[in-house]
C-alpha cells in the first residue's frame, strides 16, 4: 500500500521496529565466552543477566544543547559527505584528517572540527516526518502503546538533574524555536519543555504591559486580597500550587538576570547570523552562562525537506546550512572559550537522511532511513567519525562502535543520559499505565547502549 | 520465554533467540506466553496505581481551592442522611456515606451551582444579571430549569463537540503519524459531523456506528463520519498495523479497554497480571480476531500531483472495503512485533514467516462472527451491544461532571471486575467506587438509547453533582472515592478564554481555514463560520492558526495536540505570566476597551463597584476581607476620575488572576 508520499512501506528494509538489529557472531561470542558452558545458549536466559555489570554512566555533561535539524537534512552532502559529479562548486569538499566535510557549506563549523564527531553509523527507523521527529525527541516508538504517556528526552533530564540544580529560577528543559511537539508526558508539568522564541528582546511575558510601577501596584493588590489565602500557617503546609506558581512567574519579572540571557544586541546577533536559529543559539549561550537550573536545551530548525533543486545557490541546501553554520559555529567557539563546552553536550541531528548519489529527476532528495549525527562537547574526542558508511551513503560498512550495529534513535538517547550522568537503564514505577517506564526502552533480544567510543 | 525470579522483582524478558530449531506448541500453550518483541518489568510492592495518584491528586488541589476561596473559614459538614435524594446517583452515593458514617458536604449555595452549572454545562461563566436572578428566583425548581435551558443552548453544543472532538482525536494532522493526514478539509468535516450529531441529541451508539462503518471520501461535507478511520491509518508498518490501530482505537474510545493496545503486541500474561483481571488473560490472538472485523478496509489517498491545484479532493483519503480478504498474522516489520503462525519467529535468513496464519473476526466473549461481507458492520452491531459500551459512555460522563472516574483513568475499564452480581475472585475487587451505581447508570445510558442530553440531565440533577466542594473539618484524602464533596477542576484553555472574554466583554474574533490545495472559487465549500468569537468553537488544538499570539494564550493551558499529547489539567510558571502580563488580558483589562468595566466605572459607590467586579469576574460575591480590603484600594485612590479608573483596572486584573477564576469549582 502506497501513502501520500507513493512509497510502498512493506518493501523497505529496515522499518523493522520490532525486529531489532541481531547481535553479532563476534559479539555473540564474546558474551558466550564469559558464560560457563552452554547455560546462556538457552532460550529464555535472559540477556541482561549476561551483562550484568551495573551500568557506569560517563557524566562528563552538565547540559545538552539538542538540535533538531527539522525536516531530515541529507547525510551525503552534510555531515557523511560523498563527493560526486552533482557536488557543486560552493561545497568545497575538505578532508580533515581522513574526514571529509563540506567546508564551503559550514566554514565556521569546520574552524572548530577537532571538538567535533561525526556518527556515520546511523539509521533512522522511520523515513516519516512526524513519526521520526517525535521519535528521535522521546527515543522510542510513537505509534506503541507508551507513546501516549512517554516525555521528552529533555523532561526526563528535567527530572533527574533539575532539583540538582543550584540555582532554580528557570525552568531545567528550555525548548527554542520549536512551539509544539513531544512533552512531558506522564512526568510533572514542571519538566514540561518551556517554549521560547527568542528575538533577543526579552522573554515575553515578564514585562507588564503598564509597566513596572503598575505590576507591582497589582500584585501587591492581589497578595492583599489573598491574605488569608496566602497567609499559610493554618492552613497546612502549602497555600495552593498557584500562589507557588503565582509568586515563581514574578521571580522571572524585571529579573536583570532573566534579562542578561533573554535581551542581546544587534552586534551579538550578527554574530551568530542574525537569524531566528542564531537567536535561539546565543539563547543557549546565555542561558548555560546564566547558571539559572536551565540544562536541556533543544533548537529547532526546520526546511531540510529539500526534495527539490537541493543545490540551488543561495537558497534551499546552501542557504539553510549558512544560517545553522552562523549559529553553531559560533555557539562552540563561544562555549569554548567559556570552558563550558567542556561540560555540555551539542548534538545535531534530523528525523533521517536522505536519498544518495545522482539526485532524483527535480534535483532533489528523498526520504532515506541511512543518516548522520554531528556531536560535539562533554569533553568528547573530535576530529574523527565514528563508523562509516559505504561508498555511496546507502548503508552502514562499518558500525565503529561497541554495539556492533547501526546506531538507532534510543543508542542516542542512551549517550545523552550516559553523558549527563544518569543511569539509562532506570526503570520508574510510576507510569499511569502501570508498565514501568524504562528511560531507554528495553525492548527485543539486546539492549540499547551509549556510544561511549566518542570518549575513547 | 521463562520468568526469572529475584526477590520480589518479577523480570520478564525476551529470551535471546535459540539457536536450535523451536518445536510447534500446541495453539494454548503459545497463546500463554508473552511473545518476543516486548519486555516488562514489574515491582508490585513499588507499584504506585494511577488509580490512587489521581485521588491524592484530587485531593490536595481539592483542599487548596477550597482554601483558596474561603481562607480559615470552616465549611459545615452534614450528615449524608441529611442530604435530599433526588434519583438513583444519590441513593448510592448518600446510602454509603451513611452506612459508612462519613458527613457530606452540604448543597452547593446558588452562586456556587449556577457558575458550576454553567461553566460544566457550556463553559462559559454566568453575568452579574443572571446570577442576581438565580439568586433572587425563589421558586423549588429553579435549578432544574437553568439545567434544562442549558441543555437547549447552542453553548452545550459547543462544548461537546469540544469534548468528543477530544475523543475522536479530531485534528488536521497527526504529529506521530503525520504519514497519513485528514488535512483542514477532512478536520472540518469531522468538526462538522461531531457538531451536527450534538446539537442533534445524535445516540453514542449512531456515532458509533456511523465512525466504523463509513465509506468514502473523508473531504465530503456529508460524510465527515469517515475522518475517525482516516485517522486510524498507521504510517510505517503494514496495513495490519491500521488493523490492530482500529481495534486499539475503539475499543479504547467505545469501551474504555485502552489495554488492548497491550494485547496488540503480546498476550496479557507477565504483563497486565495486577493490573487487569481480563488483562491478564487476554491473548495477541483474540485482539487479531477482533482486529480482523477491519481487515477488509482499504484506506488510499488521491494524489496525484498534476491535479494539485485544480483537483477539490488532492490529498483526500478514501475509505472503503475489500469484497474479500482476512488478517494475515504474516508480517515481519512495522510497528508491532512480527506476526506469524504459532508465534514463531520469522526466518532469520529470509526473514519470512515459517507458516501463516489466517485470522477471521471474532468478537470478545461472545465469539460473534461476521453473518456476511460487510465486516466492519458486524463490528459495529457487537460494539454497540458490548456491555461495556454502555459502561464506557457511563463512567466517561461521569467523570466530566464529578471530575473523578467511578473508574479512572477511564480508558482501563476491566470487564472481568464491573458486574456487581459476578464479582471477581480474590484478591481482586470490584473496579468501580461504586459497582452498582455504574451498573444503573449504563444501564440508564442504554434504556436512554444512549443519548447525550438526558443522561447529562440525570448526572447534574443529583444532589451529589450539586454538593459544595467546602468541607473543611474532619476531611480525609481516604473520602475521595465517596463523592462526599464536590471535586474542584481547572478550567481548560478554551474556558479560560472565554471567561475572561466574557468577564470584560471583548469577544475574539477568529476566521478559521477552510479550503487548501485549492484556487479556484468555483470550487470552494464554506465548511466553517466566517468568523466566530468564542474558543469553544476552535474546530481543532492547533487553531485559531489565523491568530498564533491567542492560541499561544490558549495553549499554556495545554489543550493538547489530540494526537500524541493529551489534554492536562496543570498549573504552570509560563500559565501565571500570561495571566498577568499577556496581552490577551491586559487589552482586555482596560475601561478603553471593555464595555463591563467601563459599565462598571460608572458606578458612584466604590462598594458597589466592588461587588459588581466580583460578580463580573468571578461570579461570586466577596467574602468579607475581599470586599473590605478592595474598597480600601479604592478608596485610597481618591475622587479623581482617572485616578480612579486606573484602580478600578488594577482591581479588574487582579480578580482575573485570583485563584478561583482557573477553576470550576
Amino acid at each position: 500500500m502506497k501513502d501520500r508520499f507513493g512509497k510502498d512501506w512493506s518493501k523497505l528494509s529496515g522499518t523493522q521496529f520490532w525486529k531489532r538489529p541481531q547481535l553479532s557472531r563476534r559479539l555473540f561470542f564474546k558474551h558466550a565466552a564469559s558464560a560457563v558452558g552452554g547455560y546462556f545458549l538457552l532460550p529464555g536466559r535472559p540477556m541482561e543477566s549476561i551483562a550484568k555489570a551495573a551500568v557506569s554512566p560517563i557524566g562528563t555533561a552538565k547540559n545538552c544543547i539538542f538540535i533538531l535539524m527539522q525536516g531530515g537534512p541529507s547525510h551525503t552532502d552534510t555531515f557523511d559527505l560523498k563527493v560526486g559529479s552533482w557536488t557543486p562548486a560552493f561545497m568545497n569538499p575538505t578532508s580533515y584528517g581522513g574526514m571529509m566535510f563540506p567546508q564551503g557549506l559550514m566554514p565556521k563549523i569546520a574552524d572548530q572540527m577537532d571538538s567535533v564527531a561525526l556518527l556515520r553509523s546511523v539509521k533512522s527507523w522511520a523515513a516519516v516526518h512526524g513519526l521520526g521527529q517525535t521519535w528521535i525527541q522521546i527515543g522510542r516508538n510513537p505509534v506503541s502503546g507508551l507513546s501516549k504517556i512517554a516525555p521528552h528526552i529533555g523532561s526526563v533530564v528535567s527530572l533527574e538533574l533539575g532539583p540538582t540544580s543550584k540555582d532554580r529560577s528557570l525552568p531545567a528543559f528550555v525548548s527554542l524555536n520549536t512551539g509544539t511537539g513531544p512533552g512531558n508526558g506522564y512526568l510533572a508539568p514542571e519538566h514540561s519543555p518551556f517554549y521560547v522564541n527568542p528575538g533577543g528582546g526579552g522573554l515575553g511575558n515578564t514585562v507588564h504591559p503598564g509597566g513596572v510601577a503598575a505590576f507591582d501596584r497589582r500584585f501587591n493588590l492581589l497578595l492583599d486580597l489573598d491574605a488569608d489565602v496566602r497567609d499559610s500557617n493554618a492552613l497546612g503546609p502549602a497555600i495552593n500550587e498557584m500562589a507557588t506558581f503565582n509568586l515563581s512567574a514574578r521571580k522571572l519579572m524585571y529579573n536583570s538576570d532573566v534579562d542578561k540571557i533573554f535581551s542581546f544586541d544587534q552586534n551579538t546577533r550578527n554574530l551568530y547570523g542574525n537569524t531566528a536559529f542564531g537567536n535561539a543559539c546565543v539563547t543557549a549561550r546565555n542561558l548555560l552562562r546564566a547558571k539559572m537550573g536551565t540544562r536541556f536545551i533543544q533548537i529547532t530548525l526546520g526546511s531540510w525537506d529539500h526534495h527539490q533543486n537541493i543545490y540551488q545557490p543561495n537558497a534551499n541546501l546552501q542557504a539553510l546550512s549558512r544560517q545553522f553554520d552562523n549559529g553553531l559555529g559560533q555557539l562552540i567557539a563561544d562555549l569554548k572559550q567559556d570552558g563550558l563546552l567542556d561540560e555540555t553536550l551539542i548534538i545535531a541531528m534530523g528525523e533521517f537522511g536522505r536519498t544518495v548519489g545522482n539526485p532524483n529527476t527535480t534535483v532533489g532528495r528523498d526520504h532515506f532511513l541511512q543518516q548522520a549525527v554531528l556531536m560535539a562537547g562533554a569533553r568528547i574526542r573530535g576530529g574523527r567519525v565514528i563508523g562509516a558508511t559505504d561508498s555511496a551513503g546507502l548503508a552502514t560498512a562499518d558500525p565503529g562502535w561497541s554495539g556492533d550495529r547501526d546506531i538507532k534513535a534510543e543508542d542516542i538517547e542512551a549517550t545523552i543520559y550516559s553523558a549527563l550522568g544518569i543511569d539509562w537503564t532506570t526503570v520508574r514505577h510510576d507510569d499511569p499505565l502501570g508498565r514501568g517506564f524504562e528511560y531507554v526502552p528495553k525492548t527485543g533480544s539486546f539492549e540499547y547502549s551509549p556510544v561511549h567510543e566518542l570518549w575513547s | 520465554m521463562f520468568w526469572v525470579k529475584s526477590t520480589s522483582v518479577v523480570v520478564v524478558t525476551c529470551a535471546f533467540v535459540s539457536l536450535v530449531s523451536v518445536p510447534i506448541l500446541p495453539a494454548d500453550e503459545i497463546e500463554s506466553k508473552p511473545l518476543q518483541g516486548c519486555s516488562f518489568t514489574a515491582k508490585p510492592d513499588e507499584f504506585l496505581s494511577a488509580q490512587s495518584r489521581i485521588r491524592s491528586d484530587i485531593s490536595e488541589t481539592t483542599g487548596k481551592i477550597s482554601r483558596a476561596r474561603y481562607g480559615a473559614k470552616q465549611g459545615e459538614t452534614v450528615p449524608a442522611s441529611e442530604i435530599p435524594r433526588r434519583n438513583l446517583i444519590d441513593d448510592e452515593i448518600f446510602g454509603k456515606l451513611a452506612s459508612m458514617n462519613v458527613r457530606s458536604a452540604p448543597v452547593s449555595t446558588d452562586e456556587e451551582f449556577l457558575r458550576r452549572i454553567m461553566l460544566d454545562l457550556t463553559g462559559r461563566i454566568p453575568s452579574p444579571s443572571q446570577i442576581r436572578a438565580f439568586v433572587a428566583d425563589s421558586s423549588a425548581d429553579k435549578r432544574t430549569q437553568v439545567i434544562d435551558d442549558l441543555l437547549a443552548s447552542e453553548e452545550f453544543t459547543d462544548k461537546f463537540t469540544l469534548w468528543m472532538g477530544d475523543l475522536l482525536q479530531n485534528t488536521a494532522t497527526a504529529l506521530s503519524t503525520s504519514g497519513i493526514n485528514r488535512q483542514i478539509d477532512g478536520r472540518n468535516a469531522f468538526y462538522n459531523y461531531i457538531r451536527r450529531s450534538i446539537a442533534a441529541d445524535k445516540s453514542f451508539h449512531d456515532i458509533a456506528w456511523e465512525t466504523i462503518t463509513a465509506t468514502g471520501n473523508n473531504y465530503a461535507e456529508d460524510n465527515g463520519a469517515v475522518n475517525f478511520l482516516v485517522g486510524i491509518q498507521t504510517a510505517g508498518g503494514p496495513v495490519q498495523d491500521s488493523f490492530d490501530m482500529a481495534l486499539t482505537k475503539t475499543a479504547t474510545v467505545y469501551l474504555g479497554m485502552g489495554h488492548y493496545d497491550c494485547v496488540g503486541c503480546h498476550n496479557g500474561r507477565g504483563h497486565l497480571d495486577q493490573i487487569s483481571l481480563w488483562g491478564k488473560n487476554a491473548t495477541r490472538t483474540e485482539a487479531w480476531r477482533m482486529a480482523a472485523f477491519f481487515s477488509r478496509t482499504k484506506w488510499s489517498v488521491r494524489n496525484n500531483q498534476t491535479t494539485q491545484y485544480t483537483d477539490r479532493y488532492y490529498n483526500s483519503t478514501e475509505v472503503n472495503n475489500n469484497p474479500s480478504g482476512q488478517y494475515e498474522a504474516n508480517t515481519n516489520f512495522g510497528n508491532r512485533p512480527f506476526r506469524c503462525a504459532n508465534a514463531l519467529p520469522p526466518d532469520p535468513k529470509t526473514n519470512r514467516c515459517l507458516a501463516n496464519q489466517s485470522i477471521t473476526p471474532e468478537y470478545r466473549v461472545t465469539g460473534a462472527k461476521p453473518k456476511d461481507s460487510d465486516w466492519r458492520s458486524a463490528y459495529a452491531a457487537n460494539l454497540t451491544s458490548d456491555p461495556m459500551f454502555a459502561r464506557n459512555f457511563a463512567n466517561r460522563l461521569w467523570k466530566v461532571f464529578f471530575n473523578l472516574g467511578l473508574v479512572d483513568p477511564v480508558d482501563t475499564l476491566d470487564p472481568d471486575r464491573l458486574d456487581p452480581a459476578n464479582p471477581p475472585p480474590a484478591p481482586w475487587t470490584l473496579q468501580a467506587t461504586h459497582p452498582e451505581l455504574l451498573e444503573k447508570l449504563a444501564g440508564e445510558l442504554e434504556q436512554g438509547y444512549f443519548k447525550l442530553r438526558p443522561f447529562v440531565k440525570l448526572l447534574v440533577s443529583s444532589s451529589a453533582y450539586q454538593l459544595s466542594s467546602r468541607y473543611d473539618s474532619g476531611w480525609r484524602a481516604d473520602y475521595v472515592p465517596l463523592f462526599a464533596r464536590h471535586y474542584p477542576r481547572r478550567l481548560d484553555g478554551e474556558e479560560v478564554h472565554d471567561s475572561i472574554t466574557q468577564a470584560t466583554g471583548v469577544p475574539g474574533k477568529y476566521t478559521v481555514q477552510a479550503t487548501i490545495y485549492r484556487t479556484a472559487p468555483t470550487e470552494a465549500v464554506q465548511m466553517m463560520p466566517d468568523a466566530f468569537t468564542s474558543a469553544m468553537r476552535l474546530p481543532d488544538t492547533a487553531e485559531p492558526r489565523s491568530n498564533g499570539a491567542v492560541a499561544n494564550f490558549i495553549n499554556v493551558f495545554i489543550r493538547g495536540n489530540r494526537d500524541t499529547q493529551p489534554r492536562v489539567q496543570a498549573a504552570s510558571v509560563l500559565q501565571q505570566l500570561s495571566m498577568m502580563n499577556d496581552a490577551f488580558v491586559n487589552n482586555r483589562t482596560r475601561i478603553s476597551a471593555s464595555p463591563t468595566l467601563a459599565a462598571i466605572a460608572k458606578i458612584s459607590t466604590n462598594a458597589d463597584v466592588v461587588d459588581e467586579m466580583f460578580l463580573t469576574v468571578l461570579a461570586r460575591t466577596p467574602s468579607q476581607l475581599e470586599r473590605d480590603r478592595a474598597l480600601a484600594f479604592l478608596n485610597k485612590a481618591g475622587t479623581n476620575a482617572a485616578a480612579r479608573n486606573t484602580a478600578i483596572e488594577d482591581l479588574a486584573w487582579a480578580c482575573i488572576n485570583k485563584v478561583d477564576f482557573l477553576f470550576s469549582y
